[in-house]
């Protein structure tokens, strides 16, 4: 096997024991699902300050209210 | 609503990565928003049987993947103005006339109709244009009554959007590849521009690879967000994808970058490629794309030899004249540089094992070779349809295990243009039935004065829609249609990825909206085949689907995120690759069967026509809108008021034009009014218009169509040959000729703004 095969396959391992992390943490129910939940969680978090997500529209959501919406469905005034 | 709230830096990270507590009067459920064609894994919060909050996914996976367009959705789909019950044309055709009436009658009434056209024209003057991004619980029902029926003229938007890509992908190794964005070195984003409200997933992948150290080469005429973070920003001329991609080609063959060993085993046509490469040395490529030479080499070394590399799926070169040979040479990149099916580079992921895949329902095996054979445009351009794919019978099945992969529903359709002519009474033969489902058609593809003509003259059109789009204006019956918040969804990525993921149903559809499972339902029943569908319910469909998981529906949804199949790679090693060949095709085999040319090549633009000497280009997203939809969100349109046209500000001075401007730009074809917007970011004699513009409160019905005469783009998009790709047939987006010419207020009564003040928004 040469160098290049053997480097090629350890990042096949590689990938594949991500993408069972990744399923794992997705289901979330046993302890071993919590295990890897916390370590993707790890891997994946940016500091605030490099965090490219961060968006005021997003981040600064609160919602609709409920009684709200019905009336503009039912075409009603509502305050802007 | 965004709310003015102090920005706490903490709190939003605190908030961000923990599980969200309860809130008093509030059940949350796990959805995949279907706003776009994306499909973020998202949260609903639902109170008093609404939802009243859409946020992103509480798994780390999915983590931040939600836009504003997302965000707005509550609102978007209360609208005053949504279609609730079922409404059937009482005046002309056209006429805004409406009477409400059941479903039951209507479905009966249009059954009884579709049935008399068939019986005239043949199954084949039955036309349907959709696509499952927003229709989603069609599942591929439509196909399997269709074939059954006998009708092979179904088409979609993604003819030139993904779509076509996966059937040109299949043409060079069997399979649409999805990039393994976690492990690789190097993006190549083509004109593609993923930002944190449009493509966010993508976008968030991307610069995610980036913090780790992947490198970023972006090819784009104008300098987007993209092109500003890029490693290397080649500004090519607006379609001249295909042409850089031979300069590549040429540097990586010339200075031995490519993977020899895979080239060796797994290819054909290597050296008839070589030879066609040499074709174009750097000089030609520099004139043709009018980059650097040299930074069209240091981008072709850049993307050999950084590690695994991934050109991602982009919109821009399936909008093309040589959108066939663009994908194609994206595909042979991939290939010779050894990027194929390993870890960092390009996945070819193959069906999930464990759920019956839409392909499979479609049941295109009972469609006959004769009706087939009739599929519009597949005798001048075959490549996305039955008369291409077909060939892919016998491959597919020796390597992904079925006969027919309909990936990202692009691979067995008719050609958009020759539907609409038949449809005008100038094809082959009539098509006199139309429906069309989650689409608005008039707007979405070329040659928009064909499409009404087209129309005008059906003897049956039916909309399944959720509001009153220009296209439903000339419907004969509009069916009011369900959302992403009001019905449960199983996803297997439309064929394309082998992970598949559930999304719970979150409140009640209001009125009498249905999904696109209960309309294919109905019509099966009233084309008097029931048992085309005979499922009761669509989550006894999905019991269905999902019985080789071991699972019914409801422990599925309650248990699943995601379900992935297990991850393998460089699988051609054990079936090869699933081509006529087995191998990875350089040349492809099907299309010199065909009569095409089986190796890419670049069409210049046509002469020079001093009428109109400036480029337009289209198709772009702007982030508060997804295609035609979202005009009547009021959040999105104080961001978005008016279509607007970015011009540089070197045209800008040609033209004698200022910010905020209304101008005209017109070509050949038509003529649209638009703000201009002077950019440093465009390059001289490029401008960039919006797709999908038209506004709700604006004077419906024929010769009005609330504005989209005024304002759409697809009435500049031409389908004459110039200026269609020849193997698929799909228009050229990406550098069409058009003139700006500026308007005095007033002038043209006809084209003043029409507002009718009974639809809000």
């Amino acid at each position: 096997m040469t160098s290049s095969e053997r480097y090629l396959r350890k990042q096949e391992r590689s990938a594949k024991l991500a993408i069972w992390m990744a399923g794992r943490s997705s289901r979330n129910k046993t302890l071993v699902d919590k295990v890897c939940r916390w370590l993707v969680v790890k891997e994946t978090t940016l500091p605030p300050e490099h965090d490219f997500l961060r968006d005021e529209f997003v981040d600064n959501d609160q919602g609709f209210d409920p009684d709200e919406l019905d009336r503009y469905q039912r075409g009603e005034e509502i305050q802007p | 609503m965004p709310a003015a709230a102090p920005f706490d830096p903490q709190a939003i990270v605190d908030a961000k990565y923990t599980e969200r507590p309860v809130k008093p009067g509030v059940t949350t459920k796990r959805t995949i928003c279907q706003t776009c064609d994306i499909a973020c894994s998202v949260v609903c919060e639902v109170k008093k049987g609404r939802v009243v909050k859409v946020r992103s996914s509480d798994n780390p996976i999915f983590r931040d993947n939600i836009c504003m367009k997302g965000i707005v959705a509550p609102k978007g789909f209360a609208n005053p103005n949504r279609i609730l019950h079922p409404l059937k044309r009482v005046g002309e055709r056209g006429s805004g006339q409406w009477q409400q009436v059941s479903w039951e009658d209507a479905i009966a009434d249009i059954g009884t109709r579709l049935k008399a056209v068939i019986a005239q024209h043949g199954p084949e003057a039955w036309a349907v244009s959709t696509s499952q991004w927003n229709t989603a619980t069609d599942h591929g029902l439509g196909r399997r009554i269709m074939n059954h029926i006998g009708s092979p003229n179904w088409i979609s938007g993604v003819a030139l959007c993904a779509g076509n890509t996966a059937a040109v992908n299949r043409l060079t190794y069997g399979w649409f590849p999805f990039g393994d964005f976690n492990n690789t070195k190097c993006i190549v984003l083509m004109g593609h521009n993923p930002r944190r409200h449009s493509w966010t997933p993508i976008y968030n992948y991307i610069r995610s690879a980036q913090a780790r150290g992947a490198k970023l080469i972006v090819t784009d005429p104008r300098k987007s967000s993209s092109a500003e973070r890029a490693d290397i920003w080649l500004p090519l001329k607006a379609g001249s994808d295909t042409a850089m991609m031979f300069g590549w080609l040429k540097v990586i063959f010339d200075e031995q970058l490519y993977d020899k060993g895979f080239v060796a085993n797994w290819t054909i046509g290597f050296e008839e490629l070589k030879a066609r490469v040499d074709e174009y040395p750097l000089d030609r490529v520099a004139k043709l794309t009018g980059c650097d030479p040299e930074m069209i080499a240091k981008a072709a070394r850049m993307y050999a030899t950084s590690g695994p590399a991934i050109i991602p799926w982009t919109p821009i070169t399936d909008m093309q004249r040589n959108s066939t040979s663009a994908i194609r040479l994206q595909c042979i990149l991939r290939a010779v540089c050894g990027n194929v099916d390993v870890p960092g580079g390009e996945l070819l992921q193959g069906f999930n094992p464990d759920v019956i895949n839409e392909s499979e329902i479609e049941m295109h095996e009972v469609l006959s070779d004769e009706q087939k054979a009739k599929q519009l445009g597949s005798q001048e351009h075959p490549a996305f349809t039955y008369r291409a794919q077909e060939r892919f019978r016998e491959p597919t099945k020796r390597v992904y295990g079925q006969e027919y992969a309909n990936l990202v529903m692009g691979c067995h359709m008719a050609t958009p243009s020759a539907t609409f002519r038949a449809m005008a009474g100038q094809g082959p033969y009539p098509v006199k039935a139309f429906f069309f489902l989650g689409n608005n058609p008039i707007m979405s593809y070329a040659n928009m004065p064909l499409i009404i003509e087209a129309m005008m003259n059906q003897d049956l059109i039916v909309a399944h829609e959720q509001f009153m789009t220009p296209s439903a204006q000339l419907a004969d019956y509009i069916l009011p249609a369900d959302s992403w918040l009001e019905r449960p969804w199983l996803t297997d990525t439309f064929g394309w990825m082998s992970t598949v993921r559930t999304s719970e149903k979150a409140m009640e559809p209001p009125g009498e909206a249905r999904s696109t499972f209960d309309f294919w339902k109905q019509m099966a029943k009233a084309l008097d085949r029931p048992e085309l569908v005979p499922w009761d319910t669509l989550e006894s469909f999905y019991d269905y689907r999902l019985k080789g998981t071991g699972m019914g529906w409801d422990e599925f949804v309650a248990t699943t995120d995601v379900h992935f199949a297990k991850p393998e790679f460089r699988k051609y090693k054990k079936t090869g690759f699933a081509t006529p060949s087995g191998k990875v095709e350089l040349t492809s085999s099907i299309l010199g069967d065909l009569g095409f040319d089986s190796l890419p090549y670049f069409r210049e633009d046509p002469p020079y026509d001093p009428s109109y000497p400036l480029k337009l280009f289209t198709g772009v997203r702007e982030d508060g809108y997804f295609q035609t939809g979202h005009r009547h969100i009021p959040e999105m349109r104080k961001r978005h008021p008016e279509p607007i046209m970015f011009v540089s500000p070197g045209t800008a001075r040609a033209y004698n034009l200022s910010e905020d401007e209304w101008v005209e730009v017109a070509n050949e074809l038509g003529r649209i009014s638009i703000k201009v917007s002077v950019r440093d970011s465009m390059p001289d004699g490029l401008i960039r218009i919006p797709h999908g513009w038209w506004k709700p409160e604006m004077k419906q019905g024929a010769g009005h169509l609330s504005g989209a005469l005024k304002y759409a783009d697809a009435q500049l998009c031409r389908d004459d040959d110039e200026f269609l790709d020849r193997e698929q047939g799909i228009p050229h987006l990406k550098g069409v000729p058009c003139q700006i010419y500026k308007v005095t207020p007033g002038a043209d009564p006809a084209r003043v703004e029409e507002v009718d003040a009974e639809v809000t928004v």
